[in-house]
C-alpha cells in the first residue's frame, strides 16, 4: 500500500515538472470530463505536498538526493529511502532555520540548470545532473551566491545521509532503507561478548528502531 | 527576585562540581548548586537515536542561545563555533562523554622539567608558555584512587606499586591498588588492533572506562549497545555524575539543586572576598545566592567569562585576575585520524562503548625518545568510532571515503554499502602545548540569549612543533592500520586551526602567583574563597582524555576544604 503510495508521489512529482498538470489518482477521471487547462493547476496540490517545501523544490531536492545516494537493484538509494521526506519534516521543524537557506539554495540550482540546460534539475538527465552536482562542488555555478554552491551541496549531503540513516521516526530510512544499505542493526539494546567477537556480519535477530522492527531474510 | 543563603555555592553541576557538591554536603555544609542545562533520568536515553545525540547535539550546550565564538588570530573576524564541545545538563560532559578515564604519567604533571632535563631548554619552542603543575603525580594518586573507587572505572593495571603489569598499560604510573573492576568486554576492532600493534612491538591494553563491566554499588553493567560516547547511557553502565555522587548528594538533605539557572555575576565586597552569585532563573527571574564559598566548575569558556564579567573597582581586570592569566593558555587535543577497511572480515564498530576503545601509550608523554624529532610529547593511539561514535551517521558524515572515492554518486554508495561494518578509526590524540596568545575574552559584537557578552577563544594550533607531532603520530598511526592488516588505510582531511575537543587552561594552576591564576587546590591566589574546578585550572592536557584528572582534584579541593578551610578560611598555600 505504502509503495504504492509512493510511487504515485513519484509520478505526480515527475508530471507536474513536465508540465503535464497534476495526474494524482482519480484525476484520469476528471479529465475525460473536462478538459483542464494547464495554468489552472496552481491550487491543486493533489495531496502531494509536503510541510514546507513547494511541488517545484520538492522535485528538484528529490532529484538531487537521488544523484547523491542512488538506488541501485538490492541498494536502496535516497528515493527509497524517503530522503525528501526526512528534509521536508526537518525543514518545517529542527532545520526551521534553513528554510531560506534551501529557498534560495533552489532557486539558485533552477536559475543555473536553466542557464545551462534550458531545463530544471529534476528534468535533467542523469549525467546532465551529475554535471550540475560537479559544477557546484567546484565551485563552477556562479547563479549561486548565498548560499555558495559548495555549502548548499556540503548541506545537502549531510542531510541525505541523515534521512537515509536516522531512525525512521524522523522520515527517512524508510523500512530501513538506509541500515539495510550498510547492514547496521539499529537500536539494539546488548550486544553480547561473543557478537563483539565475531568476524561475521551481525544477523542476529531483528532491525530494531524507535517505533518498529524488522527481522532480516 | 529572590535571595537565598548558603554556605557554598557552586556554579555548574558537572562532572566536578557534581562531585564537590557531594562532598561537601555529605561534610554537613549546606550547598546550593546551579545548572544551566536541564536534568535527565536514565529513563530518558532509552531512545537510542544517533540523530538526536551524535548528529543534533541534544546533549550540547545550543550554538544559537549560548554562543563561543572563535577566530584564528587577534586580525580576524570571531565565528560561532558549533558543535560545542561540552555538557549542557546535570553531570554536564560525563553524561555524554566516552567515559575514558585516565590517570595523567608522573611526566605529564613537570613537562617542563623533564622536557629541560631530558632534551634540554631549548626544546621547549620558544613562545610557548609551558609550566609545571604545582603538585606530583603521587600527591594526586589518592584522589585519583578515590574517583576510581567512587564512581566506578574498569580497567587493568600495569604499573601496581612499581611492578610492571603485561596487559595493562605498562606506561602508567605507578598506582597503589587494582581498577575496581575488571576491563570491559575486548572487541572485534580492539583483537585485530591488538594484534597488529604487537607487531610494531607496542604495548596495547584495553582502554580504562568509567563504565561499569560488571554490577557496582546498584548498578548494572554495561550492555554494549553501541550508544555510548555522544549518548545517555540506557541502563545507567556509564559511571556519569549524574547517577552517582549526585544523588549522594541530595541524600544528604544539604544539597539544593537549581536548574535552568544562568550565572552571570560574582558578587565581591572591598575586603577582597567573594559574597555570592547572582543568575536568572529559567522563568528570567533574577536572583542571587550569598555564600561563604564560591566553586566555579562550569566548563572553562563559563569560567573566565564569569570572572571577567564581575570586574569591580578593587578588580578592575576581572576577579581572580592580578596575574593577567586569566584566560590565557587555553589548549585543546588535535590529533590525526586514520581510517582503516577491510575486505577479509566484518569489524562491527557499532558494538560496545564507542570511545577509545584500545589503545598504546608506547608513542604518548615521554614515553619515547623524542631526540631530533623536532616536537615533544606526543598521543594516546587508539582504536574508535569514527566520530567517537560509530553509527552510520558517525560514519557517513564523519569518515570521509579513501582518496579516489567521491564522497556522493553510486561509487559512495558502494563504499559505504561494503565497508559500514568493515571499517575502524585510529585516533592519535595528540598533547598540544599551552600559548599564552591562545585565549578565552569577551567578544564585543556577540550576545547570548542572555544578552551577556559572547566568549570569544582566539586559537591557531598550527604552530611548527604541534605540526610536526600530528604529523608524526599520522605516519605511525597508518602503519599500524597496514600491520592490522587493512585493505585500505587512508588519513582523514588535515584539521583546519579550529580547536580539537577537551578544551583545557583559562584559569591555570600553578606555583607562582605571577604566572597562574590558582593554586593545587583551585583556589583563587588572589581571593582565598573563590575556587575553581574542571579543566580551566590544568596547566597542560597531556594526550590523555582530562576527565579522571579533573575529577581527582576535585576530591582533591573538597579534601582541602572539609578538612583545612572550613575551620579556618584563609589561603591553603
Amino acid at each position: 500500500m505504502k509503495s504504492k503510495h509512493n510511487e504515485s508521489r513519484r509520478a505526480f512529482l515527475v508530471s507536474t515538472v513536465a508540465g503535464a498538470g497534476a495526474v494524482a489518482a482519480g484525476a484520469g477521471l476528471a479529465q475525460t470530463q473536462q478538459p483542464e487547462p494547464v495554468a489552472d493547476h496552481t491550487h491543486d496540490n493533489g495531496g502531494k505536498l509536503g510541510a514546507f517545501l513547494n511541488q517545484d523544490d520538492s522535485a528538484a531536492i528529490e532529484a538531487f538526493t537521488e544523484r547523491l545516494m542512488p538506488g541501485a537493484p538490492g541498494q536502496p538509494g535516497a528515493r527509497d529511502a524517503g530522503v525528501l521526506n526526512y528534509i521536508d519534516l526537518a525543514l518545517a521543524g529542527a532545520y526551521a532555520d534553513l528554510q531560506d537557506f534551501y529557498r534560495r539554495g533552489c532557486a539558485a540550482l533552477e536559475d543555473h540548470c536553466r542557464k545551462t540546460y534550458s531545463k530544471s534539475f529534476a528534468q535533467l538527465t542523469a549525467a546532465e545532473q551529475d554535471a550540475v552536482i560537479t559544477a557546484m562542488t567546484e565551485g563552477k555555478a556562479p547563479s549561486f551566491t548565498w548560499p555558495t554552491s559548495q555549502a548548499f551541496f556540503n548541506t545537502l549531503r549531510t542531510h541525505t545521509m541523515e534521512g537515509m540513516f536516522a531512525d525512521p521516526v524522523y522520515g527517512g530510512n524508510k523500512d530501513f532503507a538506509g541500515w539495510r544499505l550498510v547492514g547496521f542493526p539499529g537500536a539494539q539494546p546488548v550486544f553480547t561478548e561473543a557478537d563483539m567477537a565475531s568476524r561475521e556480519a551481525f544477523t542476529r535477530g531483528p532491525i530494531l528502531g524507535l517505533q518498529a522492527q524488522v527481522r532480516r531474510s | 527576585m529572590a535571595t537565598e543563603k548558603a554556605d557554598v555555592v557552586i556554579v555548574g553541576v558537572g562532572g566536578t562540581g557534581g562531585i564537590l557538591a557531594a562532598e561537601l554536603s555529605k561534610a554537613g555544609m549546606k550547598v546550593i548548586g546551579l545548572e544551566r542545562g536541564p536534568r535527565h533520568k536514565t529513563s530518558d536515553f532509552a531512545g537510542q537515536d544517533e540523530l538526536r545525540y551524535f548528529q543534533r547535539q541534544d546533549l550540547r550546550p545550543n550554538p544559537k542561545r549560548q554562543p563561543v565564538t572563535w577566530r584564528p588570530n587577534a586580525n580576524a573576524r570571531a565565528v560561532p563555533m558549533a558543535p560545542l564541545n561540552y555538557g549542557n545538563q546535570v553531570g554536564g560532559g560525563t553524561v555524554h562523554y566516552g567515559a575514558v578515564s585516565w590517570r595523567f604519567h608522573e611526566s605529564d604533571f613537570r613537562v617542563r622539567s623533564q622536557t629541560i632535563e631530558r632534551y634540554g631548554a631549548s626544546a621547549i619552542p620558544e613562545d610557548c608558555s609551558v609550566i609545571d603543575w604545582p603538585l606530583s603525580y603521587a600527591e594526586l594518586e589518592p584522589f585519583y584512587d578515590r574517583a576510581e573507587y567512587d564512581l566506578g572505572v574498569s580497567g587493568k593495571a600495569g604499573n601496581l606499586q612499581g611492578r610492571k603489569i603485561e596487559g595493562g598499560n605498562i606506561f602508567e604510573a605507578p598506582r597503589q591498588r587494582e581498577f575496581p573492576m575488571p576491563p570491559l568486554f575486548v572487541d572485534n576492532s580492539a583483537r585485530i588492533f591488538e594484534e597488529g600493534v604487537k607487531k610494531l612491538g607496542y604495548h596495547p591494553f584495553p582502554t580504562p572506562r568509567a563504565i561499569l563491566s560488571e554490577p557496582y554499588k546498584g548498578r548494572p553493567g554495561c550492555a554494549y549497545c553501541g550508544f555510548c560516547s555522544t549518548h545517555g547511557c540506557h541502563v545507567g553502565a556509564k559511571s556519569s555524575v549524574l547517577v552517582t555522587t549526585i544523588p549522594e548528594a541530595e541524600a544528604t538533605g544539604n544539597f539544593k539543586l537549581v536548574t535552568g539557572a544562568m550565572c552571570y555575576r560574582i558578587h565581591s565586597d572591598n575586603s577582597g572576598r567573594v559574597t555570592g552569585v547572582s543568575y536568572y532563573g529559567p522563568d528570567n527571574s533574577d536572583n542571587t545566592v550569598e555564600a561563604e564559598i564560591v566553586i566555579l566548575s562550569p566548563f572553562i569558556y563559563d569560567i573566565v567569562r564569569l570572572l571577567l564579567l564581575s570586574k569591580t573597582s578593587k578588580f578592575p581586570e576581572g576577579l581572580a585576575n592580578s596575574s593577567g592569566h586569566l584566560g590565557r593558555h587555553v589548549m585543546t587535543h588535535i590529533g590525526g585520524r586514520v581510517f582503516v577497511a577491510f575486505d577479509d572480515r566484518y569489524v562491527n564498530m557499532f558494538m560496545g562503548p564507542t570511545a577509545q576503545k584500545h589503545t598504546i601509550d608506547d608513542l604518548n608523554g615521554d614515553n619515547f625518545d623524542h631526540g631530533g624529532l623536532g616536537f615533544i610529547l606526543g598521543a594516546q593511539v587508539s582504536v574508535q568510532g569514527p566520530g567517537f561514535d560509530a553509527g552510520p551517521i558517525a560514519a557517513s558524515v564523519g569518515m570521509p571515503p579513501p582518496r579516489g572515492i567521491p564522497n556522493w554518486g553510486a561509487p559512495y554508495r558502494e563504499f559505504i554499502a561494503k565497508y559500514f561494518a568493515r571499517h575502524a578509526a585510529l585516533n592519535a590524540q595528540t598533547d598540544n602545548l599551552p600559548f599564552a596568545d591562545q585565549m578565552i575574552d569577551l567578544d564585543p559584537d556577540v550576545r547570548d540569549a542572555w544578552g551577556l557578552p559572547a566568549p570569544r577563544l582566539t586559537y591557531d594550533w598550527r604552530r611548527p612543533s604541534e605540526r610536526a607531532r600530528v604529523e608524526y603520530m599520522l605516519r605511525k598511526t597508518e602503519e599500524i592500520g597496514r600491520a592490522m592488516g587493512a585493505t585500505h588505510v587512508w588519513r582523514a582531511n588535515e584539521r583546519p586551526g579550529s580547536p580539537g575537543g577537551h578544551h583545557q587552561g583559562g584559569a591555570r594552576m600553578g606555583s607562582d602567583p605571577k604566572d597562574s591564576v590558582v593554586n593545587r587546590y583551585g583556589q583563587s591566589w588572589d581571593i582565598h574563597n573563590l575556587f575553581i574546578a574542571g579543566g580551566s585550572i590544568h596547566p597542560t592536557i597531556s594526550g590523555f582524555n582530562p576527565t579522571l584528572t579533573m575529577q581527582a582534584l576535585a576530591y582533591m579541593t573538597a579534601d582541602a576544604i572539609v578538612n583545612r578551610y572550613k575551620k579556618s578560611p584563609g589561603p591553603l598555600v
